[in-house]
């Protein structure tokens, strides 16, 4: 999905109230107002019925929208709330209490059945969503005793708050209503703290949030923790409500797409999207059954199948999606990204800041890497690679494509584990680690940047950096001032509101640089940043990773523009064939017979040996 | 918000649309869509013959009986037509449902509000088994089924083989939801009460495609006797693949659904079904001096809806039905409280049912004289043959 | 003895069985990468008109596959066309995952809406007739069936392999952006490719019609155990999804005859996910098909 804009996902974000706002307060209002002031049972169920879609397609929408993982299976997580509810009901246990034991129970399975399905791509996730939920409903048939099998299971019919059940309609009214309440201010600040920004940003794309310090699988094992749970306190509302459950209701994948299918309609990832798709789909779904279901089998389900289609193919972006649209081209105030929470975008007075003159000099070692070896097949892509990195040094690495250049960055960056050899990062506590993942290497201070550069397409450049930044702020508002502060530092403040998608390639190289300073790096691996772009560009990078170096950090930059490597470099490495053939100060290196051969060959190196 | 205020007004107008106020309303809730629809619908038509017939003999206490229909597709769907029914179009009663999980969500809202709920076809235990003051079923249940179709294998059928019924080996074999396993359940207790030798029980989900391991598991185990609860897809592919593998028991009863069908036979081949028992609701070849009215039940079906029953389910509804309407026509008003105590006096006896079996609600709200029937694929036709009264043919047995 | 050699029989042609449904599947889930979730409804709508074929014209089902088939391939095409192709540009699958749960939903009740709910039954012309072998017995058309299985995977990689077309297909399926510079006219692959699993199918549809009662929910229970066999057997590799459909077909039955009956759904899935987790590129896959991991 493009959900592209955090920021204006019914605009809440800003603090000034636009119609989006008002008019989803006043959806909201309304489903709680309308059926207590036609004060109609029928009425009041389907209000029910709205309130706990919207609820349960929310709690769906923190995994199948902001993580990006399309789980098909979540009636799961609402049949183990529905049956741990009743369970313990039976057994004298009020569900106020029991809610939240499903809850827990729930939000354990989800994590254990997501935890190694999380390498699953798409389609593949669906699928073993699925099973799961195929194998919960066998197995909940199988066992009898705790289950009731297939005859399902009741509650005694104990009225009252404790116990959930009522007479009237209106408390359980208020409940789902609260649910849903609580469902969606859960949904917007995910949305909105490091935890949505992380989930989002490995949606887009995962191997640069790794870079950027998220742990990938513990952030959506957190969403799919929340998402569970909430489904489950669900599930134990509707089973006191319905008050018999059995396994065919519990844990079917007709109700699992519908849950779907309501975030779908509404908008993939957006807070708002699921609660309008239910508010629409709900009564056209009962009106729909009242008027041809009876009149011929099946007419119903097919329209239903037809309006999937169709709003799959001509507003694949939900009903939030043609709002934006429409919002877009009609009132732009409205939506436009003004986020004056922090205040309006203005340059800082240092914007770019010049070339310290007293640079605080090279230190001690910072990086260790020890005979580091990587075979892929019968290919050894480096053979004992040994150098070591200083405080405050800027140190090229240089040699012919297919070098391993990559590799190696990969190795000292933790995404990709050496044979042989080990890599020691010394913390801040002066001590040296042997990190061994991503996140780790981060929280040592490691950032990197890729070769082929990885934007969060979807988000603005300022969400861009924000996903650095929130490395070193956990404030949504403070990662956002770092954020604005980086940016402008890397001559990004105009382009904040830009959409990352639409930068050119000097922009992004940038912004990726952008991104890893937002989280105040100690070591700085740079990936060809250079690469691509024009000459005035290259000069501005080459003052800018001066400033960075001024401000103590250490670098090693790939590099093949060698104007950058010469006025930049205190030290080249040249890596050939995955070996190390020469080391030194760079005007040294650049004569280095090797070197030549390496790069060009032997009968040029002989030529002018 | 527009669409609320549709909503609203939608339901407010459907409260408006109903007919003259002299009439007296029930609600009709039944699963008229999805999977269950269509012998759902046949259920239906049961209950509007009986509607039909009681208002041409002048309504219950002079009024005109209206039906209100209501759509119990799924469990939710089901509490809300019920809560529709009972709440929007005021209905005095509920007449169902069919479905046993269906009725068993509904009811417990028809209860809360202190609506008479009337169950006509649904037959797992747990409908009436859960105490309800205003639920009442009038017709026989899985645990009729079980008993039923262990008292045909011990009484009949074991003798007409000249065997001693503890002899035999008996396998069990059900589809693995509510209708399956609360049977199956039963045939179990009573096979075992009765002394006899149950060798399997196995469920299998209904939707199977193969059933070849199941067929060899039976034939392994040398049963004698096999007992299936099943739908329709399954009771075919069951007959199919025992006959292919060539496993032909002594007896193969089965329990309503797939094997009270027609097209079931027709699927698996007359020669194949031959010699098939089977044990359900009152079918239409049955001896009619232990079932008055059916003929008439017939017809007027047929005049309505233009086609032969295409099930036993319209004619239980029916019986049920009619039951009920009539002791509602001596009671003294439409009140809970007095519709429940004209049930409760109702005293039907044997044999003067359109069904065949009488209607006297137990201290459970049970109809205490429910019985299913025991029939047999005879020339691909399924006729009466348990109990002798209702008999229309003489039972045939394996050589 | 009889009976273990018969439980594995009766195992391989309930694979023979998936086999055929799943060629198809794994066709359009290798080349397209779509998961298409009505693929249970080709196969259900294809046994409806071979029904209504055998019935109305008196005919052997086998004869009806010159109408199913063409008759699927098309159904498949326009699929693609209609359906499928616009949403290909879509930033991620959810929406075509979508799309096809769509059309799953609107063809069961379609065929609800004109068929009913009854089982229909195809004659079957003598093809449930039990060939015995040696102490164990097999039905004639589940033999067919398996043969026939054998036969379509067979022409399939010659097709692949050594025609012009088939071999643009595996460009296309392998890297669809290289092909495309290649010249290879991709949407146009995408919608034979997608007719071609179609037609799979419904020559499948025409050789299970008789010995299976055609209803419109049939192909609920086959479309998920085929995407078990596609994953079993490595994305897009067609002897794959049909050794992946005999391990399916073994396990299905040896779990229904020593584990249980009502197990066996748990068992197959159970593992279906254990494959997902331990092995994503299939049993049979040859390498880490990147398409589907992080």
């Amino acid at each position: 999905m493009s959900i592209s804009d955090i920021h204006s996902q019914t605009g809440m974000n800003t603090r000034s109230i636009g119609w989006p706002q008002v008019a989803f307060g006043v959806l909201l209002a309304s489903l709680l107002l309308i059926p207590l002031g036609i004060d109609n049972a029928f009425v009041s169920h389907v209000f029910i019925t709205i309130c706990l879609f919207a609820a349960l397609s929310t709690a769906w929408n923190i995994v199948g929208g902001f993580a990006g993982q399309l789980s098909l299976g979540h009636a799961v997580f609402y049949g183990i709330g529905g049956y741990t509810g009743v369970i313990l009901f039976n057994l004298g246990v009020t569900p106020w209490i029991g809610m939240f034991v499903g809850a827990a129970v729930a939000a354990v399975v989800g994590m254990v059945i997501s935890y190694p399905c999380f390498r699953l791509k798409g389609p593949f996730y669906t699928l073993a969503s699925i099973a799961f939920l195929e194998v919960i409903r066998v197995l909940s048939l199988h066992f009898k005793d705790m289950t009731g099998g297939a005859t399902g299971m009741m509650i005694d019919l104990r009225l009252g708050w404790t116990w959930m059940v009522f007479r009237e309609r209106w408390p359980s009214l208020l409940i789902v209503f609260g649910m849903l309440l609580i469902t969606l201010a859960v949904a917007w600040a995910i949305r909105r703290s490091r935890l949505g920004f992380y989930l989002v940003a490995t949606r887009e794309r995962e191997s640069a949030a790794r870079a950027a310090g998220v742990r990938t699988v513990r952030v959506r094992l957190v969403a799919v923790a929340i998402s569970s749970a909430l489904c489950a306190m669900l599930g134990t509302f509707h089973a006191m409500y319905l008050t018999y459950i059995e396994p065919a209701a519990m844990f079917s994948l007709a109700f699992s797409i519908q849950i779907a299918m309501f975030a779908l309609i509404g908008g993939i990832g957006t807070v708002a999207g699921p609660l309008l798709g239910a508010a629409l789909l709900v009564p056209i779904t009962e009106w729909a059954r009242a008027s041809l279901g009876a009149s011929a089998l099946g007419l119903h389900g097919f329209v239903y199948g037809i309006v999937l289609i169709a709003f799959v193919l001509f507003m694949p972006n939900g009903i939030m999606g043609a709002i934006r649209r429409f919002a877009r081209n009609g009132g732009k105030a409205a939506v436009e990204p003004g986020q004056t929470e922090t205040g309006p975008i203005v340059a800082p007075a240092n914007a770019v800041a010049a070339p310290d003159p007293d640079r605080p000099g090279i230190g001690q070692d910072i990086l260790k890497v020890e005979n580091l070896n990587k075979r892929f097949g019968g290919l050894h892509v480096t053979r004992d690679v040994n150098f070591t990195l200083r405080e405050g040094e800027v140190l090229g690495l240089i040699g012919p494509n297919g070098a391993g250049k990559t590799t190696l960055f990969n190795m000292i960056s933790g995404f990709m584990t050496p044979d042989e050899g080990k890599v020691s990062l010394r913390g801040v506590d002066g001590q040296f680690h042997q990190p061994t993942n991503p996140a780790d290497f981060a929280a040592l201070g490691m950032g990197r940047t890729f070769q082929i550069v990885q934007p969060f397409a979807a988000m603005t450049v300022e969400e861009n950096i924000m996903v650095g930044a929130f490395y070193r702020h956990h404030d949504e508002r403070d990662a956002r001032e770092a954020a604005r502060e980086t940016a402008w530092r890397m001559g990004l403040g105009p382009l904040l509101n830009a959409e990352a998608r639409g930068l050119t390639i000097g922009g992004l190289k940038r912004l990726e640089v952008a991104r890893v300073m937002a989280m105040q790096p100690r070591v700085l691996l740079l990936d060809e940043v250079m690469a691509g772009i024009n000459q005035t560009d290259v000069r501005r990078a080459i003052d800018l990773m001066l400033s960075i170096r001024d401000t103590g950090v250490s670098i090693i930059a790939i590099e093949h523009v060698m104007q950058a490597v010469m006025s930049l470099s205190d030290r080249v490495i040249v890596l050939a064939s995955g070996e190390v053939i020469a080391e030194g100060r760079p005007q040294d290196v650049v004569r280095d017979p090797h070197v030549v051969e390496a790069y060009l060959g032997k009968e040029f190196a002989h030529a002018h040996a | 918000m527009k669409l609320t205020k549709f909503l609203t007004s939608a339901a407010v107008g459907l409260a408006l649309a109903s007919p003259s106020f002299a009439d007296v309303k029930f609600g009709s809730l039944y699963p008229i869509s999805g999977p269950l629809a269509l012998l759902g619908e046949e259920s239906a038509r049961g209950l509007e013959l009986a509607v039909d017939e009681i208002n041409a003999a002048g309504g219950i206490q002079g009024e005109q009986v209206v039906l209100e229909r209501g759509d119990a597709v799924d469990n939710n769907q089901a509490t809300g037509e019920a809560r529709r029914l009972i709440s929007l179009v005021g209905v005095k009663a509920i007449f169902g449902t069919y479905s046993s999980a269906r009725v068993i969500a509904a009811s417990q809202v028809s209860e809360l509000a202190g609506v008479p709920y009337f169950e006509l076809g649904a037959v797992a235990d747990e409908v009436t088994g859960r105490g309800l003051t205003y639920l009442f079923r009038t017709n026989p249940t899985a645990a009729n089924m079980g008993k039923d179709s262990i008292e045909m294998l011990a009484n009949a059928i074991a003798p007409g083989l000249g065997k001693d019924p503890k002899d035999l080996k008996i396998g069990i074999i059900y589809e693995d939801s509510s209708y399956g396993t609360s049977v199956a359940g039963h045939q179990d207790a009573h096979a075992k009460d009765a002394g006899l030798n149950v060798v399997l029980k196995s469920g299998y989900p209904a939707n199977t495609v193969d059933m070849s391991s199941l067929v060899l598991e039976l034939r392994e185990k040398g049963v004698d006797v096999v007992l299936q609860t099943s739908y329709q897809n399954d009771s075919v592919l069951f007959l199919q693949q025992a006959n292919e593998a060539g496993y032909k028991p002594l007896a193969i009863i089965g329990g309503g659904g797939g094997y009270s069908m027609q097209p079931t036979a027709d699927a698996v081949g007359h020669d194949v079904i031959e010699g098939v028992y089977d044990v359900d609701f009152t079918q239409f070849e049955v001896n009619q001096e232990a079932t008055p009215g059916l003929d008439k039940f017939v017809e007027a079906y047929k005049a309505k809806y233009g086609t032969e029953p295409r099930s036993g389910h319209s004619l239980n509804n029916y019986v049920g039905a009619k039951a009920v309407l009539e002791a509602l026509d001596k009671s003294e008003g439409f009140e809970p409280d007095q519709i429940v105590a004209a049930v409760k006096a109702i005293d039907v006896a044997e044999g003067t049912t359109a069904a065949g079996y009488g209607i006297k609600f137990d201290e459970t709200n049970q109809n205490e004289r429910a019985s299913m029937m025991g029939m047999q694929w005879q020339d691909g036709k399924l006729v009466t043959v348990y109990p002798e009264g209702a008999a229309v043919a003489e039972m045939r047995f394996a050589e | 003895m009889t009976t273990f050699l018969q439980v594995l029989l009766n195992g391989l042609m309930l694979g023979g069985l998936f086999a055929i449904v799943a060629i198809g599947l794994t066709l359009i889930f290798g080349i397209v990468k779509v998961v298409n979730f009505a693929h249970g409804e080709f196969l259900m709508a294809g046994m409806f008109v071979t029904w209504l074929i055998t019935t109305r014209l008196g005919l052997h089902p086998y004869a009806s596959v010159i109408i199913v088939v063409p008759m699927m391939f098309l159904l498949g095409a326009l699929t693609q066309r209609v359906l499928i192709q616009p949403l290909m540009s879509a930033e991620d699958d959810h929406v075509q995952i979508f799309a096809t749960v769509g059309l799953s939903t609107a063809m069961i009740n379609l065929a609800l809406l004109i068929f009913g709910a009854d089982i229909a039954n195809t004659p079957n012309f003598g093809l449930r007739t039990p060939i015995e072998i040696g102490p164990v017995r097999v039905l004639s058309g589940q033999l067919y069936i398996f043969i026939a299985a054998i036969i379509l995977v067979a022409a399939l990689q010659l097709f692949l392999k050594n025609s012009q077309t088939g071999r643009a297909i595996r460009a296309v399926a392998q890297h669809r952006v290289a092909a495309e510079l290649m010249g290879v006219n991709v949407p146009r692959i995408y919608i034979l490719s997608f007719g071609l699993g179609a037609a799979c199918v419904g020559l499948a549809a025409v050789l299970i019609a008789p010995l299976y009662p055609t209803s419109s929910n049939i192909g609920t229970y086959f479309v998920l155990t085929a995407f078990v066999v596609v994953v079993l057997g490595g994305l897009g590799s067609i002897p794959g999804a049909f050794f992946g459909a005999l391990v399916i077909g073994l396990v299905d039955s040896l779990s229904g005859f020593y584990i249980g009956s009502d197990l066996r759904e748990a068992v197959v899935f159970g593992i279906f996910l254990l494959i997902l987790i331990l092995k994503p590129s299939g049993l049979f896959g040859k390498r880490m098909t990147l398409s589907h991991l992080s």
